[in-house]
């Protein structure tokens, strides 16, 4: 059987531990009550029956048993609430206020004993009342029992004996329902959270806890749930359009891929060409999909890790020198002049092997697109806002506003580039960098038209400034 | 040339062995990492080819435990993880070279040569001598038949690695990766214009030259 909720609730299981151990003390505390009332007043009249006996007992000791006997009469007539009984020594009735003693056994030594009286009550009825007393041997051999009526006493404990139980009762109640309340309000707290954390795990990655501002720790639980949450979305996010892209990229080469081979094998069983080179084409072929892999891969963990890794502060100026040191010969191959302005004494904080390969793809670009004759800029300078800027302008035939966004996508290249070798992953590649280091990419338009040429694109990768 | 593969792919060391062997090198092979350090205990070995990841024990581990152990057989690691972070890994773990998968056969190849020659030639040289070809590496000059040939700091570089390596094949990426230390394709085969550059200066006007561009693989210094 199961318990409702609210019992399995830790709130409500600490409620009832709580509740235990102060049932324990108050029951300690009412039993102390207890003793110090009912215990006192049933001592009390022990010592007043005590005392009588004694008194009686001088009684007979000083003047024998005739004058015990006057002294019970005298007693008797009195008001005292005490009961007599006067023996023989063989336990026969002498005189005294009750019919027979309450105490059998005669022999032996002197015998407390609780009994009770019966009284003509009103309008004839008979009460039994509790009452107490002592039976003692005198010198003489004969027998007294001394006894008091404790009715009144008796109805004192039970009334405290009742407000006890009522006070337990109430303890437990009030502790029960303060429990209850509070681990009410503890579980509809936790409702929330608990709802999100089912939510997520169902798939639901977009559940946010409710902040209620009352600035607890089940606020602070929540703002840190949903702050992990946002995280882990961005993450999936992340992966899954990495995979999304990594389908997408290798699809279409692959495809072109096989569709090659296909026909290569058509060709080489009609005997219309040399099997060899067919393979040493697809061989070619597969270089091109593994260069996409790696391209798409090292957009894709960018992407994915949010940051670049291994940063490091570096002199951009130095960095810039050594791309353009590769790719100098390359322009003066194609009859392109390429002149660098490097500021000195920059520092920038990154990955200098990311950006040295976006530093070459950019580089990459404006060699491939700009024409023999043409000219490319290569410049680094701190911005008047203090972030260090990477720039490349060339004179090619630049890209139109409205594509500029487009061609940093992944995968996209312009219309009239479609038969430039390349897999168009160039520039997604510079953008992912500048974005691992909190950077952007910027495109512009060169140095404007001028004859054949232009009206050129300016690249530029700027980075933050250096803490 | 004695070669060891650990490589628990059986496939890819089955292709390996095949290349490898038609190269005239003899190749024994261990599927795992514990099987693969046994085997590099025996020794014997010009070269081990590790790779990475492995069941019972990982290609660092194993290469770790071998150089703790004060075996210097060159390694070339094998991976499919090629971050800069699991290059620097490999390579503090006592690689030699990092090869990462997917890889061109002719890379691997030339990369394992490169790696046996260099042991051949661990001295300290300070001339360098490929035919009619001598390199003054405390000088910094380079003459052919007599003649000084003016080389700009790249190139001497790029000579220097070439003469270090003449008669085999070296491909554009290991040029890219021991000459100017970048770990990454460009689009563009830029290697290829500083290599002309270079062909310019030492071949032109001689009667025989000397740099040899291989077909699928890259390029090769003859004497």
């Amino acid at each position: 059987m199961r318990l409702p909720r609210i019992f399995r609730t830790t709130p409500f299981r600490l409620t009832l531990l709580f509740l235990a151990l102060f049932a324990a003390a108050a029951f300690a505390f009412l039993a102390y009550i207890y003793v110090a009332t009912a215990g006192e007043a049933t001592r009390r009249t022990d010592q007043e029956i005590t005392r009588e006996m004694r008194s009686l007992a001088a009684a007979y000791d000083r003047a024998g048993l005739d004058a015990l006997n006057q002294s019970l009469i005298e007693r008797a007539a009195s008001e005292r609430p005490f009961l007599y009984l006067l023996m023989t020594p063989s336990g026969a009735r002498i005189s005294g206020s009750i019919a027979a003693s309450p105490v059998e056994d005669f022999t032996g030594p002197p015998a407390w004993t609780s009994f009770s009286v019966t009284e003509a009550g009103a309008q004839g009825r008979s009460v039994k009342r509790p009452a107490r007393g002592l039976q003692e041997r005198m010198r003489g051999g004969e027998i007294l029992f001394v006894g008091a009526d404790v009715g009144e006493d008796e109805a004192y404990v039970l009334k405290v004996v009742r407000a006890l139980w009522g006070a337990g009762a109430l303890v437990v109640v009030l502790g029960l329902s303060g429990g209850v309340l509070v681990s009410r309000n503890v579980s509809r707290s936790m409702a929330g959270l608990v709802a999100v954390v089912e939510a997520v795990r169902n798939g639901d990655l977009g559940a946010r806890a409710r902040v209620r501002g009352a600035r607890d720790e089940f606020d602070e639980l929540a703002a840190g749930l949903n702050e992990m949450l946002d995280r882990l979305e961005r993450s999936m996010a992340g992966h899954r359009h990495a995979g999304d892209a990594i389908a997408h990229d290798l699809r279409s080469p692959l495809t072109r891929l096989r569709a090659r081979l296909e026909a290569a094998l058509l060709d080489v069983e009609a005997g219309k060409s040399d099997p060899t080179e067919a393979l040493a084409q697809a061989v070619n072929d597969t270089d091109g999909v593994l260069k996409t892999f790696g391209a798409v891969l090292a957009i894709a963990r960018l992407q994915a890790a949010g940051a670049a890794p291994s940063q490091a502060p570096f002199d951009p100026a130095g960095l810039a020198r050594d791309i353009a040191e590769l790719y100098e010969p390359l322009c003066e191959d194609k009859g392109v002049e390429f002149r660098a302005e490097l500021s000195p004494d920059l520092t920038v904080r990154g990955n200098r092997e990311f950006l040295a390969q976006a530093l070459a793809n950019i580089l990459d670009n404006a060699v491939k697109y700009t024409p023999a004759g043409g000219a490319i800029m290569l410049r680094v300078r701190r911005r008047s806002s203090g972030e260090v800027e990477f720039s490349v302008t060339d004179t090619g035939p630049g890209v139109p506003q409205a594509d500029r966004a487009r061609v940093v996508e992944r995968f996209v290249r312009l219309e009239n580039s479609r038969n430039e070798p390349g897999a168009g992953l160039g520039l997604s590649l510079v953008a992912a960098v500048a974005e691992a280091h909190d950077g952007r990419l910027d495109l512009d338009e060169g140095p404007g038209k001028v004859g054949e040429m232009g009206p050129g694109l300016r690249v530029a990768l700027i980075l933050p400034r250096a803490a | 040339m004695r070669i060891l593969i650990v490589e628990d792919d059986l496939e890819a060391a089955d292709a390996m062995e095949r290349g490898l062997s038609e190269g005239g090198h003899a190749c024994q092979r261990a599927a795992d990492g514990e099987a693969g350090l046994a085997a590099a205990r025996d020794g014997g070995f010009d070269v081990l080819i590790v790779d990475r990841m492995m069941p019972r024990m990982d290609g660092v581990t194993l290469v770790e435990t071998l150089r703790r152990e004060g075996d210097q057989t060159p390694v070339l690691f094998l991976s499919a993880l090629g971050e800069v972070n699991d290059r620097v890994t490999g390579l503090k773990a006592g690689g030699d070279d990092y090869l990462v998968k997917p890889y061109a056969f002719s890379e691997l190849i030339a990369r394992v040569e490169a790696l046996a020659r260099r042991r051949e030639t661990g001295s300290v040289q300070t001339l360098l001598r490929v035919g009619d070809l001598e390199m003054d590496l405390i000088g910094r000059t380079v003459h052919r038949q007599g003649k000084e040939i003016d080389l700009q700091p790249r190139e001497f570089q790029l000579l220097e690695f070439m003469m270090r390596h003449a008669g085999q094949s070296v491909t554009r990426t290991m040029l890219l990766e021991k000459v100017w230390e970048y770990h990454f394709d460009p689009q563009t085969n830029v290697i290829d214009v500083h290599i002309s550059r270079l062909r310019a200066k030492i071949d032109k006007g001689f009667d025989r030259p000397m740099l040899q561009t291989v077909r699928g693989a890259g390029y090769r210094l003859d004497a």
